[in-house]
């Protein structure tokens, strides 16, 4: 049995705090995540609302804790996960999304990413188990070089099977 | 700006990579059940090649209560493929690896029937 969880690791040359703003701002989420934003500001402790660039939603939950990163802390952004940008996927119940940004250095900057709680949610697992690296990688290339990856085509990032 | 151990390094050698396959298989094992997959290696062996990958970052190891587990993490490996295949031309490279496969597949069907015919 596989552990019900995805775990990824990237290190990019910013501060923990651009790299902060970029996770939590929709000015920089819709520049390498899909062109997805947040409705209104992630808020701990409230619900929130991903949409595409015409509006429909993407994912929905609640963010659980939201903890800026400071001198000698990580921090850390935790949201549950509920798909909402496919219909067999909206039928599965909410898994859980951990950020964290730690300092490792000058200018330099590790980001954990675990998606778990997915035990009831199969293809959700096996929706975002790509997605998420290219999203680290693409966020990494914006973060470095002021311009994410590049895109394939209009019709992959709206289609249902476009992966998170 | 990549931290860490040379990924190539790293991947040079079968054993890292058949760990990297188990984990593959199945993510987040922990150290006794990645080494009884390696008899004809100590445990302290085992854990030496998991150190070298995880310097690379090609392994994550998480902490769940009082068990270590190990998670591949693909995220370096797509780095390099991004260094030398632009996201257009790893479109057209899956498609030429699809066609070339259906080909293949398709070749085989036809001499099974020229076979039986």
């Amino acid at each position: 049995m596989s552990l019900p969880a995805h775990v990824y690791q990237i290190y990019i040359a910013a501060t923990p705090q651009q790299v902060w703003v970029a996770i939590t701002e929709s000015e920089w989420t819709r520049r390498y995540f899909h062109i997805v934003a947040f409705v209104e500001p992630p808020q701990q402790g409230k619900p929130y609302l991903t949409v595409g660039v015409d509006g429909r939603p993407a994912v929905d939950g609640i963010t659980e804790e939201m903890l800026p990163p400071e001198e000698g802390r990580p921090g850390r952004f935790v949201q549950t996960w509920h798909t909402r940008y496919d219909a067999e996927l909206a039928r599965e119940p909410a898994s859980r999304v951990e950020w964290t940004v730690e300092n490792v250095g000058k200018g330099l900057t590790r980001v954990r990413l675990i998606h778990g709680n997915l035990e009831q949610s199969p293809l959700t697992w096996e929706n975002v188990k790509d997605g998420w690296v290219w999203i680290l990688n693409s966020m990494k290339t914006l973060l470095e070089t002021g311009q994410p990856l590049q895109r394939v085509s209009e019709d992959e990032i709206l289609s249902p099977a476009d992966r998170y | 700006m990549e931290k860490g151990g040379d990924i190539f390094r790293a991947l040079a050698d079968p054993t890292r990579r058949a760990l990297l396959d188990s984990l593959f298989s199945r993510d987040g094992q922990m150290l006794n059940e990645l080494s009884e997959k390696f008899p004809d290696m100590t445990r302290f062996g085992v854990m030496k090649h998991l150190a070298v990958l995880a310097e690379a970052n090609l392994v994550i190891t998480a902490r769940h209560g009082r068990t270590k587990r190990h998670y591949l993490n693909p995220v370096p490996i797509e780095q390099v493929a991004n260094r030398w295949i632009s996201k257009y031309a790893a479109r057209f490279t899956s498609a030429l690896v699809a066609l070339d496969e259906q080909v293949g597949a398709d070749h085989e069907t036809e001499t099974r029937r020229a076979e039986s015919a």
